[in-house]
C-alpha cells in the first residue's frame, strides 16, 4: 500500500483498513484525522480529549472504544461525543410556551440550583418520545470528540498513530462489531426492520410520555406566568418596569388581536373602494394610467422577444 | 372630450413598423395578442428567403428550358400509340399516359405545334417560399397550343393523352439539353394520376459546397443556394373547353376499361375538375397578382398559411390532403375579392397579415366544406354540386378548388382550424408556438389509434371511372365504412375523427412506367371520443312495425351482417344491437375495425392484414379498463372510513374535514391501491383531518405536536372500541428531526385490507409558524428552519388536499387522464427520476397537456396524453418559463404576470438555482414552489431537472423519428451506463424487510433470532397481523445515505420498490483543501502513487472506495452488490 503523509496541518492521519464485504469486495482504507481537542471555548476536559474529524458514518461510541483500544490498549477510553449529538441535546427546550421561554431566558439567572436541575432532567427524560432508530448514522466527514482517561493517554494515542504509519499495521474497523455483537445493534435489513418496529411504540408508553410532557408544559407555563406577574410590579435596576402581556384583564390572545387587525384593514379597504371613481379626475387619471401600462407592457413584450431572438431557434418551425 | 384626439391619432398613419404594431396593440389591447403580432413578425423575418442567393441561376435556367422546349419540332397528326412508340424508340423516353392507356386500336391522332406561351407560376413568383419547406419547387407552365387540341378532347381522357404526349416530347428535348447538368424525372402533379409533369433537379451548384439542409444556421446574408427543383407543367388554354360541360355532375369518362358503357352514368367530378384546373393556371396567376397588389399583407398571410399548413401535414398533393399553400392563397385571394356568399363576409384588404391569418382560420373553422359545399361568388352551378366530396366552388372560373381533397382531409382541416381557433381565442396562453412552431402531425401524438392496411383485399375494378387511382378509391371505401361504423350518430360516435393517410407517390425516371400504386401503407388514424369509446353494446334502430323502422333495421343488418341481433332493453323496447367482447376502447375499436373491414372489404381477417399501433404502452404498464373500478373502490373505502371518524361521538372537537392526500385516492398511482389483506406490510393511504377552530390548542409548537399525539391515541382507541375486531390502529412516530414538526400519525387498518394514515391539522400551528417566520427578534437560521416547516405544513394540510381534489375532478372530466398520469409516472420511475420529484409535479405536468392541449384538443387516450406530456417536457424551458395551470378555469391575467414576475425575481436572487429550480403554479398556489420543493429543498434540483429535460428530449426525438415503427418499450429502458455507481439491492431481503410484526425483537440484537416459517403452525407469528409500513425500507435507507453524503453523491431511484439505485459523484467535490468540517470522506493526497501534492490547494481527494465500503456496511444484507465505474 502506498504511503501517505502522516500529518496534515496539525492533524495526524489515522488510516483504518476496512474489511471487504461480499457486496463490495474491494479493500478500502478510511482516513480519520485527529488532534488534541482545542475548542474555541475551553472546557475542563480539553487536556484529556481528542478531536476527530472524518469519522465513518457508521461510527458508534463502541467502535471508537475498540479503535482506541487497538492503538493503546484497554482502559484508556472514557466516552465519545459526536457532532450531531451535541446539536439536539435538549429537544424539550421547545416545550415551553414561546413567551415563557423568552421571559425565563431573561430572568432565570438566580434560579440555578443543583437539585432543581436534576429534577428537570428527569422530567424532560420522561416526556421524551422513544427514538425510532436503533443506531444513528453520522454525516460523512463528520467530527467527534473522544474523552480519554488522562492527558497521558492523549499523548500515547498520537504516538501510536505515528507508529502505525511506520509499521503499516493499520487498525481494522468494526472489530467491535464482532466482539461486542450484543451491544452494537446491526445495520442492514435488521436495522430497517427494527426501525419499522420502533416507529410503532407501545400505546401506553406513548400516552405516558405525552402525559409527562403536558405536566411539564403546564408547570412551565405557570412559572412563566408567575415571573411575568412579578415583573409587572418590579422595576429593574434602572427603574424601568418591563411591559408584559396580560394586565388586569385576562391575557389577550394573539389570535384575537390579529383577527381584529384584519377586520380593521378590511374596513379601511372597503371605504377606500367606495370612494374610487367618485370624481371625474380619478377616472381620467386611471385611464391615463391604463394607457401608460399598456405601453409599458408593449415595451416589455418587445424586449422579451428580442431576448428570445438572441436565444435563436425559437422562431423556426419544427421540422 | 377624450375621444377626439384618439380618433385623430388613429387616422394619421405613421409608417414605421413599430408604430403600426403599437397601433394594433392599442386596438386589440390584450397583452398576448400583441406578443403574437410581434412574434409572427419575427417568424416572418426568420423564415424569409433571400431569393437572389437561394435561387442563384434559376432565372437563367428557366430561360434555357424555355428555349429548349420551344425547339420541339412540330409534326403532322399521327396515330397516338404509334407516335408514342416512335418517341420511345428514338429518345428512350416513355410517354406517361394516364391509366387506362390508349388502346392500340384507338384512332386518336396527335399532332404537335411549337409551344409559345410560357410562364412561371406559384410561390416562386409570389416570393412566398420559406426556409423550412421540405423542397423548394419552381413551377413553370407552358401552354399546349390550341391548334393541336380539339373541343371534344374533354371526353374520355383524350386531352390527357395528348398532354402526356406533348410532355414526353418536351422531356425528350430537355433530356437532350440538360441530361448532363440536371436530373430529370416524371412525377404526378400533386399526386394526381392524370397530370404527369417533368421534374428537373439541377445537379449540385457551384461544386464546392454541398447542398446544405440546415439553412437556419446561416444568416440571411450568407445564405447558400438551395436545392431547388423545377417542375415543367403543360397546361390547356383558358376557356378552351366548354365549362358548361365540365360541371361536377357530368360524366365524361364513358368508356370503361373494356370499352363497355356500364359505368357511363357515374359522374366523374375529379376528372372534370382536373380538366378545368388545367385551363386555370393563367387566370389564377392573375387573381393572385391582383390580390398581392390590392392587399399589402397578402403575401405574408400566405407565408403564415403555408407554415400553419405545413406544421399540420397539409400540402397540395392528394396524399397530403390536397389543401396546400396554393389553395390557401387562392381562397384568401377570393375572399379578399369579395367573393362571398351569404353569411361569410369578405375580408378587407387593409387587414394586417396576422389578422388575415386569423380570419382565414376563422373561415376554415366555420365552413365545413366536406359536409356542405362552399360557393364563392354568385352561384349558378349550385344544384350541380352534389355529393362530390369537399367543395369550394369558385363560380367565376367554375372550378372546385378543393377537388384534390378527400372527405377525411377536409374533416381534418376543419378540425385543425377549430383547434387553432381555440388557441387564438384563449388570450391567456402562448398562442404563437402551437400555431406555427410545433409540429402537429406526428401520428402517435395526434391519434389514439393507428391502423396500417397491409393487404389490399380485392379491388373493385369497375368503379374506377374517376381516374383518382386505385389507392384513393380503396381508401375512400375504407373511410366510408369506418365512418359509418365508428363516428356516425347512428352508433353514438365512438371516434371524433378518422383520418386516412395515403402513401406518397414518388417521381420515376423518364424511361420507365410509373410504379403501380400499392394499397399497403395506407394508414388510418382514429381519434377517440373518450366518453363513448369504451361502450360494448351498440344500440341500433328500434325494431318496430312501421315501414320506416323496418327499412332502418334492414339497413342496419345489411351493414353489420351477422353481428346484428335483436335485443330487448329495459324501458327502451326491442332494438337491433351489436355486441362487442373487448373491454378497453382500443381493443373495442380494433375488434370493430377488423370485423367490419373483413365483412365489406375482405381484409382484416388475418392479423397481418391490419396492424394496429398505439397500444403498446398500456400493455406495458399494464393499464386495464378495470383499474378505474379499483380506484373507485379505494375512494369508497375512504368514504366509509371518513364516516367512521365522523361518527365518533366522544371527540372533544367537531370534525370539519377528512381529506385524502395520496395518489391512490386520486386515480394517479402507478400501482393499484391495496385493498385486500396481505401479510406484507404496505404503506397506508394518507389523509389529513381537521377540526373546527378551537382556542384549546396550546400556544407552543412542541405542545401542539404532543397534543396531536394524544388526539391520535384517543381517535385510535375510540375507533377500535367502536368497531371491535374489525379495525386495528397503530400510532406511528414520524422519522423527523425536531420536536416542533409533526411527530406522529395514526394508521388504521381495516379487516378488509384497506388501510389509512391520518395526520391532524391544527390551525394554530400555522399561525405560530407564520408568526415565527416574521419575527425579527429570532435568529436567522431558526427563521429559515421555521419557514421550511411552514412550507411543509402548508404542503401537507393545504396544498395536498386541494391538489387531490383537483386531480380527482379532472380525472372524471378527462377519462384518459388517469392513464396518462400513470404512464408518465412509470416513465419517471424507469428512468430513476421519481426519487427527485413529487408525485404532484408529475401529475400536474400530465394535467397540463389536458387543460392546455394546443395545438390539439385534449388527449382522448392515455398514449397520446403520455406522448404529448413527454413532448411538453422536452420543450419546456423551465429556466425561464413557469408552468402555469389554470385549474380553476378563470385565472386572471394579472395572476399570470405576477407568477412570471415572481419567477424572474427568483432567478435574479438565486441565479445558480440552488433553492428554486422548477416553477409550477396553479390556481390555488401561485407561489410556484408548493409542488417543487420539500422540506426547504428544491425537488428536483437543477442537475436532475436538466437530466429530465435531456431524457424527455431524446425520447421525443425517438418518437418523432421512428413514427409508427417505434417500439415503445425502448422509451422505458433506463440507461445505467451513465451512473458512476450502481447499488443493487437484494430483492428478496428487501421484500422481507417490509414485513414486521409487533412481537419482533425491537432492537435486533437477539443472539439467534427465532427461525420462522419452517412449520407454519409452530410459528408464533401465524395469524398475527403485520405492522403497517412506516416508510419503505429502501426509501429510509436512501434517505439516510442522502443525508450522509449530501452534495457529494446524487442518488437516482425509481419507484419505492426499485432494486437498482444509481448514483453520480459531484464533480466539484473530487478534491479540496483539507479543513475541519469536510462534506464527505476524503483521503490525503499521496496515498495513491505519485507525489503530486505540489499543488497547494489540493491536499485531500474523495475517498471513493471508503465511501462505498461505508454504504455496503450500512446496507448490510440488503445490498447485494455495488458496482463502481472506474
Amino acid at each position: 500500500m502506498a504511503v501517505g503523509p502522516s500529518t496534515i496541518g496539525d492533524f495526524s492521519v489515522l488510516p483504518i483498513s476496512i474489511p471487504p464485504l461480499p457486496s463490495f469486495p474491494r479493500p478500502a482504507t478510511h482516513y480519520v484525522y485527529l488532534r488534541r481537542n482545542a475548542p474555541k471555548i475551553p472546557t475542563a476536559t480539553d487536556s484529556r480529549s481528542l478531536f476527530l474529524t472524518n469519522v465513518p458514518i457508521d461510527s458508534t461510541e463502541l467502535h471508537l472504544r475498540h479503535l482506541i483500544a487497538s492503538l493503546v490498549g484497554n482502559g484508556r477510553f472514557e466516552s465519545a461525543t459526536f457532532e450531531d449529538e451535541k446539536r439536539d441535546a435538549n429537544p424539550v427546550a421547545d416545550a415551553q410556551p414561546v413567551q415563557a421561554a423568552r421571559l425565563l431566558a431573561a430572568h432565570s439567572k438566580k434560579r440555578k440550583r443543583e437539585g432543581e436541575d436534576a429534577e428537570r432532567a428527569r422530567e424532560e427524560e420522561a416526556a421524551r418520545l422513544p427514538s425510532t432508530w436503533t443506531r444513528p448514522l453520522r454525516r460523512s466527514g463528520g467530527t467527534a470528540v473522544v474523552l480519554l482517561a488522562d492527558a497521558k493517554s492523549v499523548e500515547q494515542v498520537l504516538k501510536a498513530v505515528a507508529k502505525v504509519h511506520r509499521s503499516k499495521k493499520y487498525p481494522t474497523w468494526g472489530v467491535g462489531e464482532v466482539h461486542d455483537a450484543k451491544r452494537i445493534p446491526p445495520l442492514g435489513s435488521v436495522w430497517l426492520k427494527a426501525h419499522n418496529r420502533l416507529s410503532y411504540p407501545d400505546k401506553d408508553a406513548l400516552q405516558a410520555a405525552v402525559d409527562a410532557f403536558s405536566a411539564l408544559f403546564t408547570k412551565r407555563e405557570q412559572e412563566a406566568a408567575e415571573i411575568a406577574k412579578r415583573l409587572r410590579n418590579e422595576p429593574d435596576e434602572d427603574g424601568f418596569v418591563t411591559v408584559t402581556r396580560g394586565g388586569r384583564n385576562a391575557p389577550a390572545s394573539r389570535n384575537e388581536a390579529e383577527e381584529a387587525k384584519r377586520k380593521m384593514l378590511e374596513r379601511q379597504e372597503k371605504k377606500r373602494e367606495e370612494m374610487a371613481n367618485f370624481y371625474r379626475f380619478q377616472l381620467r387619471e386611471r385611464q391615463k394610467e391604463e394607457q401608460a401600462e399598456l405601453l409599458k407592457r408593449f415595451e416589455e413584450d418587445r424586449k422579451k422577444i428580442s431576448a428570445m431572438r438572441e436565444k435563436r431557434g425559437k422562431f423556426v418551425p419544427e421540422s | 372630450m377624450e375621444s377626439a384626439p384618439a380618433k385623430r391619432r388613429k387616422l394619421d398613419h405613421s409608417q414605421t413598423k413599430t408604430d403600426n404594431a403599437l397601433q394594433t396593440a392599442a386596438v386589440t389591447g390584450v397583452s398576448r395578442s400583441r406578443a403574437f403580432v410581434l412574434e409572427t413578425e419575427e417568424l416572418l423575418d426568420e423564415v424569409s428567403l433571400d431569393y437572389a442567393t437561394a435561387f442563384k441561376g434559376a432565372d437563367e435556367l428557366l430561360h434555357k428550358i424555355k428555349s429548349s422546349i420551344e425547339s420541339i419540332e412540330p409534326h403532322e397528326p399521327t396515330q397516338i400509340t404509334e407516335a408514342a412508340a416512335r418517341i420511345e424508340k428514338k429518345h428512350r423516353v416513355k410517354v406517361p399516359f394516364p391509366d387506362p392507356r390508349p388502346s392500340k386500336s384507338s384512332n386518336y391522332k396527335v399532332s404537335v405545334a411549337k409551344p409559345t406561351q410560357f410562364n412561371v407560376v406559384g410561390s416562386y413568383v409570389s416570393k412566398t417560399m420559406v426556409k423550412t419547406q421540405k423542397c423548394h419547387t419552381i413551377d413553370m407552365v407552358f401552354l399546349i397550343p390550341a391548334e393541336i387540341l380539339q373541343e371534344k378532347d374533354y371526353l374520355d381522357l383524350r386531352y390527357f393523352y395528348k398532354r402526356a404526349y406533348v410532355l414526353a416530347l418536351a422531356s425528350a428535348v430537355l433530356q437532350n439539353d440538360f441530361g448532363t447538368t440536371a436530373d430529370l424525372s416524371y412525377e404526378h402533379l400533386h399526386g394526381n394520376p392524370l397530370c404527369p409533369v417533368i421534374v428537373l433537379q439541377p445537379q449540385a451548384l457551384g461544386g464546392s459546397e454541398k447542398p446544405s439542409s440546415d439553412e437556419n444556421s446561416g444568416d440571411a446574408q450568407t445564405q447558400k443556394p438551395l436545392d431547388y427543383r423545377i417542375r415543367i407543367i403543360p397546361c390547356a388554354p383558358d376557356e378552351f373547353f366548354p365549362k358548361s360541360k365540365l360541371h361536377l355532375g357530368a360524366s365524361l369518362v364513358r368508356k370503361g376499361k373494356d370499352g363497355d358503357n356500364s359505368s357511363a352514368s357515374l359522374p366523374t367530378p375529379f376528372y372534370n375538375s382536373t380538366l378545368v384546373a388545367e385551363g386555370c393556371f393563367f387566370p389564377y396567376l392573375r387573381v393572385l397578382r391582383q390580390a398581392e397588389k390590392r392587399c399589402k399583407a397578402f403575401k405574408n398571410a400566405c407565408i403564415l398559411g403555408r407554415i400553419w399548413l405545413q406544421q399540420r401535414g397539409f400540402g397540395g398533393s392528394v396524399a397530403q390532403g390536397g389543401f396546400g399553400h396554393f389553395e390557401w392563397a387562392l381562397l384568401l385571394a377570393l375572399l379578399l375579392q369579395g367573393g362571398e356568399n351569404k353569411g361569410n363576409a369578405s375580408l378587407s384588404p387593409s387587414l394586417s397579415s396576422t389578422q388575415l391569418f386569423k380570419a382565414m382560420v376563422q373561415f376554415l373553422s366555420v365552413t365545413n366544406f366536406a359536409e356542405k359545399p362552399c360557393v364563392l361568388g354568385s352561384s349558378t352551378a349550385g344544384e350541380d354540386i352534389s355529393d362530390a366530396g369537399p367543395v369550394i366552388y369558385d363560380s367565376v372560373r367554375q372550378l372546385n378548388i378543393a377537388f384534390k381533397m378527400s372527405p377525411w382531409s377536409a374533416a381534418m382541416l376543419y378540425q385543425q382550424a377549430r383547434w387553432t381557433r381555440n388557441i387564438l381565442n384563449d388570450s391567456s396562453v402562448d398562442q404563437f408556438n402551437p400555431c406555427f412552431i410545433l409540429k402537429a402531425d406526428l401520428p402517435l401524438q395526434s391519434f389514439d389509434m393507428i391502423a396500417r392496411l397491409n393487404r389490399s383485399g380485392k379491388f373493385d375494378e369497375t368503379a374506377e371511372s374517376d381516374c383518382r387511382g386505385k389507392v384513393w378509391q380503396f381508401s375512400s371505401k375504407v373511410y366510408r365504412i369506418l365512418k359509418r361504423a365508428l363516428s356516425d350518430k347512428e352508433l353514438g360516435e365512438r371516434a371524433r375523427l378518422i383520418h386516412v393517410r395515403l402513401p406518397e407517390c414518388a417521381p420515376w425516371p423518364l424511361a420507365e412506367k410509373p410504379k403501380s400504386p400499392k394499397v399497403s401503407g395506407v394508414e388510418v388514424g382514429i381519434l377517440f371520443d373518450p366518453t363513448n369509446a369504451g361502450r360494448t353494446v351498440d344500440r341500433g334502430p328500434v325494431a318496430g312495425p312501421s315501414a320506416q323502422e323496418k327499412e332502418d333495421c334492414e339497413k342496419f343488418r345489411r351493414f353489420w351482417g351477422s353481428k346484428a341481433e335483436l335485443r330487448r332493453f329495459e324501458g327502451d323496447g326491442i332494438r337491433e344491437t351489436v355486441l362487442w367482447s373487448s373491454a378497453s376502447p382500443f381493443d373495442l375499436c380494433e375488434e370493430i375495425m377488423r370485423y367490419i373491414l373483413n365483412l365489406h372489404l375482405q381484409i382484416g381477417a388475418l392479423d397481418d392484414d391490419l396492424t394496429f399501433y398505439g397500444h403498446a404502452l398500456s400493455r406495458l404498464l399494464p393499464l386495464n379498463p378495470t383499474d378505474s373500478a379499483v380506484f373507485n373502490a379505494a375512494r369508497k373505502a375512504f368514504t366509509s372510513f371518513e364516516r367512521d371518524i365522523r361518527d365518533l361521538e366522544d371527540l372533544p372537537l367537531q370534525v370539519r374535514q377528512v381529506a385524502p392526500i395520496c395518489p391512490e385516492l386520486r386515480h394517479a398511482s402507478v400501482k393499484l391501491p391495496q385493498l385486500s389483506p396481505s401479510n406484507i406490510g404496505s404503506q397506508p393511504m394518507e389523509a389529513v383531518i381537521s377540526f373546527e377552530a378551537s382556542g384549546k390548542w396550546p400556544e407552543s409548537l412542541a405542545a401542539i405536536q404532543r397534543t396531536k399525539i394524544a388526539f391520535l391515541l384517543m381517535i385510535g382507541n375510540l375507533l377500535e372500541e367502536k368497531k371491535r375486531g374489525r379495525v386495528k390502529t397503530w400510532v406511528g412516530l414520524e422519522d423527523g428531526q425536531s420536536d416542533i414538526e409533526n411527530l406522529a400519525f395514526l394508521d388504521i387498518v381495516y379487516e378488509s385490507g384497506a388501510s389509512f394514515r391520518l395526520r391532524i391539522h391544527s390551525d394554530l400551528e400555522e399561525a405560530l409558524l407564520e408568526r415565527q417566520t416574521k419575527d425579527k427578534t429570532v435568529e436567522q437560521h431558526i427563521r429559515t428552519r421555521t419557514a421550511a416547516s411552514l412550507a411543509t405544513f402548508r404542503r401537507l394540510y393545504t396544498h395536498l388536499p386541494l391538489h387531490t381534489q383537483t386531480i380527482s375532478t379532472f380525472v372524471t372530466r378527462f377519462p384518459a387522464l388517469s392513464g396518462a398520469i400513470r404512464l408518465l409516472k412509470q416513465w419517471f420511475n424507469m428512468h430513476k427520476l421519481s426519487y427527485h420529484f413529487t408525485d404532484e409535479f408529475i401529475e400536474l405536468v400530465a394535467l397540463h397537456v389536458f387543460i392546455s392541449p394546443y395545438p390539439w384538443d385534449a388527449p382522448s387516450s392515455a398514449n397520446t396524453g403520455f406522448f404529448r406530456a413527454l413532448r411538453f417536457l422536452a420543450h419546456w424551458d423551465w429556466r425561464s418559463e413557469p408552468l402555469v395551470l389554470d385549474t380553476g378555469g378563470d385565472m386572471p391575467p394579472a395572476d399570470r404576470t405576477a407568477i412570471a414576475t415572481r419567477l424572474e425575481a427568483w432567478r435574479k436572487i438565486d441565479p445558480s438555482m440552488s433553492h428554486t429550480v422548477v416553477f409550477v403554479a396553479t390556481a390555488q398556489d401561485t407561489t410556484g414552489v408548493a409542488y417543487t420543493s420539500v422540506d426547504g429543498h428544491a425537488k428536483p434540483t437543477k442537475v436532475v431537472a436538466t437530466r429530465m429535460t435531456a431524457l424527455a428530449k431524446s425520447a421525443s426525438r425517438v418518437v418523432r423519428e421512428q413514427g409508427l415503427a417505434l417500439d415503445t418499450r425502448t422509451l422505458f429502458v433506463p440507461s445505467l451506463k451513465e451512473y458512476d455507481v450502481l447499488i443493487y439491492l437484494n430483492g428478496r431481503v428487501a421484500k422481507d424487510t417490509r414485513r414486521t410484526y409487533p412481537t419482533d425483537d425491537p432492537i435486533g440484537l437477539a443472539e439467534n433470532p427465532v427461525k420462522h416459517g419452517k412449520f407454519k403452525n409452530l410459528d408464533e407469528r401465524t395469524g398475527q397481523e403485520p405492522l403497517p409500513l412506516a416508510q419503505y425500507p429502501s426509501q429510509a435507507l436512501l434517505k439516510h445515505l442522502d443525508e450522509a453524503y449530501d452534495g457529494v453523491l446524487v442518488f437516482f431511484r425509481g419507484a419505492a420498490d426499485d432494486t437498482t439505485i444509481g448514483a453520480i459523484w459531484n464533480p466539484q467535490a473530487q478534491s479540496r483543501k483539507f479543513k475541519i468540517n469536510m462534506p464527505a470522506s476524503y483521503k490525503p493526497v499521496g496515498t495513491t502513487d505519485s507525489d503530486e501534492s505540489d499543488e497547494e490547494e489540493v491536499d485531500v481527494v474523495l475517498n471513493r472506495e471508503g465511501i462505498l465500503a461505508e454504504i455496503a456496511r450500512v446496507g448490510g444484507d440488503l445490498i447485494e452488490k455495488i458496482d463502481m465505474k472506474t
